[in-house]
């Protein structure tokens, strides 16, 4: 089986680091909009802050990494394709057929992530950004006049809204790692960096699974 | 020998150490802290026979102190509302005792002044402001029940014909040893408003008198030991901190010692500024919308002594098999019905009422129109909303009650109830005649018919803030049902009556859709797969 | 071991006497408020907490009192009264009591008189009968 280099080490810190800290925001958030009592609610606020400010490091980080090493352009969506991988995930993995896609160090994710992930980057991220922050510094835009009228409601409105996107997002996301070549194929891949290549041609090793 | 040395050294550091404060006596090793020891003036050396010798002697050198007072609420009993309502004690109405009007001699026990006996009161006389009661210090000046604020120099019956012998007070001993005065000279009668001890504030009793640090973080005697003054900072003998005029939201920062200042120097910002919260900088973040008192006060009444919540006039008058007045206590031993007053709800630990709070307080006064409706009547009404600007949230003690009214005229009853004559309701347990007699006493028309209406007034929580380890958490607002589960205008985030349920709704519904959807897809995997094995 | 009495140790006891002599020259009128903060957050505390219940101080008479601080005697007998006021005392309890911890370098015959003119005062004979809370 080829074995290929595909996420390097920044890009799979960077993940990891994103994955924990989206968990844990997800669950002290709707423990704060007051949908369960886990930690306590302070400490639930004070996590959430917290997290909040170190996913805002990592991805200032992250935004300098891609556009330093020209990653960003994993990201740019195609139409090619699109429906050969849609109908995979819907008719092929179920009658066996292959994954019509191939991943190479330069287009590492097929055209359905491309389009999640700058989904993801360009519209959930963006408004759970900016509505966090609104948020945060309600009072220091009551100050300063600049949002008169934005009621803090309409903010955890909006931020709740995004935070529920980014659930169902997490849960579909999730789930997709496990249709490689075998369940913990991407995962694997995510952890070490190194993809195997499941080419229906390859010559299979003993005990391996098909 | 070393022994002795170090006794010596002891001792002799005593009396140096004395000695550099300018106290000869090491013992005592205390600095007077005022320029006069009033034990050597020569004008307090007289066997004084009444409250107002004392004074004129008081005057003597204190020459305009009569003339400060005399603007005082403390001496008028007045409180012109900036809404033009005239309110003050002498005016106002309100759901415990009722009012000072025909009472006077009863009430007035409470006056600053000696001799308010009725509504021919002199409010120019110099000689009958009252110095002892504020400025006492032995906590030996008492004035009896019913002598409209005179106190009692020769043994004496109170009530006559009681047998109960009250001792005279000894006017020189007190009035040498005057200072500034002390939680005990304002609580002798601010812990005892409403007819008894905690009866009206419930977050002022005579436990405020010497309290610990639990019970309140400034005045504990242990510790910070502050007297009422040192927030209510006197000037000239204005007492500033009415809560006829409060200042519900001071956005002003901390005062500085030595600058001028015009706003309220009561407030918990004078002295705490905008931003005291140094270890958890979000909380400052609250202090727009809800007042340090709403966190700080987690309940009132905590010095193990109850206050009244609700007060049932209209059970009143009813007699033992005995024949004689009856009495109900609870099982801690608290009266909670007597014939004279009616059935009462007493209440510790209480936690506030929440409300929007502007600082303006608007009363249902004598002769305004009160009808019995769905609605209790409010007595007073703390305006204020999330909106105006003005407001804050504040803890309240709600005190509910039913008060005699007239159903005719449909006016709140004056009511007559103090006194040794055949009218007074607690002498002869008839409401026509004290409602008459007290009806006449304010020159308002009475139909001759007493009916009974339920009645609600406001007060503000305002002391017994506990120390910081003791406020409120988070989770006491930040939750479904917390505490300021009712109050409205304002976002809370965890209170669920706040979230758009559409959202809620769509929001786990399509979290759930997705959970279904990938477990219904694993599972078609799995199924596929094993066929194919 | 014998107490030899050196010039110096003469001096200072003649110093402590008069300073004792001073003290006792100010016994008609203690501190009732530091008295009271003594008698409810030390006495009471301890007495609620360890010997069934507060003593209110006008539980008594005048007389009462002052042939009981006369007396001395404190736990039926077993012990000194002055003892639960001394600075011993008050020092060996102030970490968990903040007004022992306050009145701590307070002479005892100071605060002894303290409570004592609480005690006479709040007496049920007494100028102003202090109840417990």
């Amino acid at each position: 089986m080829a074995r290929i280099y595909i996420f390097k080490r920044f890009e799979r810190f960077w993940h990891w680091e994103q994955a924990a800290l989206i968990i844990l925001m997800l669950l002290t958030g709707f423990e704060i909009h007051g949908s369960y009592a886990l930690v306590g609610w302070e400490k639930a606020a004070n996590l959430h802050t917290t997290a909040a400010w170190t996913l805002i490091c990592l991805w200032l980080f992250a935004i300098f990494w891609h556009f330093t090493t020209g990653e960003w352009k994993q990201y740019i969506p195609t139409t090619r394709n699109v429906l050969a991988v849609a109908s995979y995930y819907t008719v092929g993995i179920f009658t066996g057929a292959p994954h019509p896609f191939r991943v190479t160090r330069l287009s590492k994710h097929n055209p359905l992530q491309r389009l999640a992930y700058l989904m993801v980057k360009l519209f959930i991220n963006p408004l759970i950004w900016v509505s966090g922050l609104l948020y945060l510094y309600y009072n220091e835009l009551g100050a300063s006049k600049l949002a008169a009228g934005l009621e803090l409601g309409s903010i955890a409105l909006v931020h709740t809204a995004a935070a529920f996107m980014m659930l169902a997002f997490l849960i579909g996301h999730a789930y997709l790692t496990t249709t490689g070549h075998t369940p913990f194929a991407h995962i694997k891949a995510m952890i070490t960096g190194w993809e195997d290549q499941d080419e229906p041609v390859t010559i299979q090793e003993p005990g391996a699974r098909s | 020998m070393r022994a002795g040395l170090c006794t010596m050294t002891v001792m002799t550091t005593l009396l140096v150490g004395a000695a550099a404060h300018g106290a000869p006596d090491p013992e005592s090793a205390k600095l007077l802290k005022s320029t006069s020891d009033h034990a050597k003036f020569k004008v307090l050396e007289q066997d004084f026979k009444t409250g107002p010798e004392v004074t004129k002697a008081c005057l003597s050198c204190h020459t305009e102190a009569a003339k400060q007072l005399h603007l005082t609420q403390h001496w008028t009993w007045e409180f012109l509302n900036p809404d033009g309502q005239r309110l003050g004690k002498k005016h106002v109405i309100n759901n415990f005792c009722t009012s000072v009007a025909s009472n006077y001699a009863s009430c007035t026990t409470c006056h600053i002044g000696y001799g308010w006996k009725d509504d021919k009161f002199d409010f120019t006389s110099q000689v009958n402001v009252d110095c002892l009661i504020c400025h006492d210090s032995t906590g030996n000046y008492r004035k009896q029940p019913g002598l409209a604020g005179n106190v009692v120099t020769q043994p004496m019956e109170i009530p006559p014909g009681s047998g109960i012998r009250v001792k005279p007070i000894d006017l020189k001993k007190i009035a040498q040893a005057v200072a500034k005065t002390s939680r005990d000279n304002c609580g002798a009668c601010h812990f005892f408003g409403g007819g008894g001890d905690g009866v009206k504030h419930g977050d002022m009793d005579s436990s405020l008198a010497s309290p610990d640090k639990a019970l309140d973080v400034h005045m504990d005697a242990t510790g910070n030991n502050f007297a009422c003054a040192t927030c209510h900072m006197t000037e000239g003998h204005q007492v500033p901190g009415s809560r006829y005029a409060p200042t519900a939201q001071d956005k002003g920062g901390a005062h500085l010692r030595g600058k001028e200042y015009t706003t309220n120097p009561t407030t918990c910002q004078s002295c705490h500024g905008q931003a005291p919260h140094k270890a958890n900088a979000k909380l400052n973040d609250h202090t727009g919308k809800v007042a340090c008192q709403t966190c700080h006060i987690p309940s009132y009444a905590r010095g193990g002594i109850a206050t009244k919540m609700s007060w049932d006039w209209s059970t009143a008058g009813k007699m033992g098999p005995d024949g004689k007045p009856l009495i109900r206590k609870d099982a801690k031993g608290h009266v909670i019905y007597t014939a004279a007053k009616g059935d009462f709800v007493l209440g510790e630990n209480v936690v506030p009422d929440y409300m929007w709070f502007n600082g303006k307080v608007k009363y249902t006064l004598f002769g305004d129109k009160v009808d019995k409706g769905e609605q209790p009547t409010l007595i007073n009404h703390f305006e204020g909303s999330a909106s105006d600007g003005k407001s804050l949230i504040w803890p309240v003690k709600v005190m509910r009650g039913k008060q005699a009214y007239d159903p005719v005229n449909k006016t709140l009853a004056v009511l007559h109830m103090a006194g040794n004559d055949d009218t007074a309701f607690w002498t002869n347990f008839n409401w026509e005649r004290a409602v008459a007699v007290g009806m006449a006493s304010v020159g308002a028309p009475f139909s001759g018919k007493v009916d009974f209406l339920a009645t609600e007034s406001t007060w503000p929580i305002t002391h017994m803030v506990a120390p910081a380890k003791d406020a409120l958490r988070c989770r006491d607002c930040h939750a479904s049902g917390g505490r300021l589960e009712k109050v409205p205008g304002i976002y809370i985030p965890g209170r669920a009556s706040d979230h758009a349920g559409w959202l809620d709704a769509a929001g786990w519904a399509i979290a759930v859709l997705a959970m279904l959807g990938v477990l219904v897809h694993g599972a078609g995997r799995v199924i596929v797969s094993r066929r194919n094995k | 071991m014998k107490t030899r009495l050196s010039p110096i140790n003469v001096l200072s006891y003649c110093l402590l006497g008069c300073s004792l002599f001073a003290g006792a020259a100010h016994a008609a009128d203690g501190d009732w408020k530091r008295g009271r903060v003594y008698y409810q957050k030390v006495c009471t505390d301890c007495h609620t907490a360890k010997a069934g219940g507060a003593i209110a101080p006008n539980s008594r008479t005048m007389a009462d009192w002052t042939s009981y601080l006369k007396a001395d005697k404190h736990a039926k007998g077993k012990e000194s009264l002055k003892k639960y006021a001394s600075k011993e005392y008050r020092v060996s309890v102030k970490a968990t009591n903040k007004a022992a911890e306050k009145y701590a370098d307070v002479p005892d015959e100071q605060l002894f008189n303290d409570i004592r003119t609480f005690m006479l005062k709040g007496a049920k004979d007494g100028d102003s009968p202090a109840s417990c809370l």
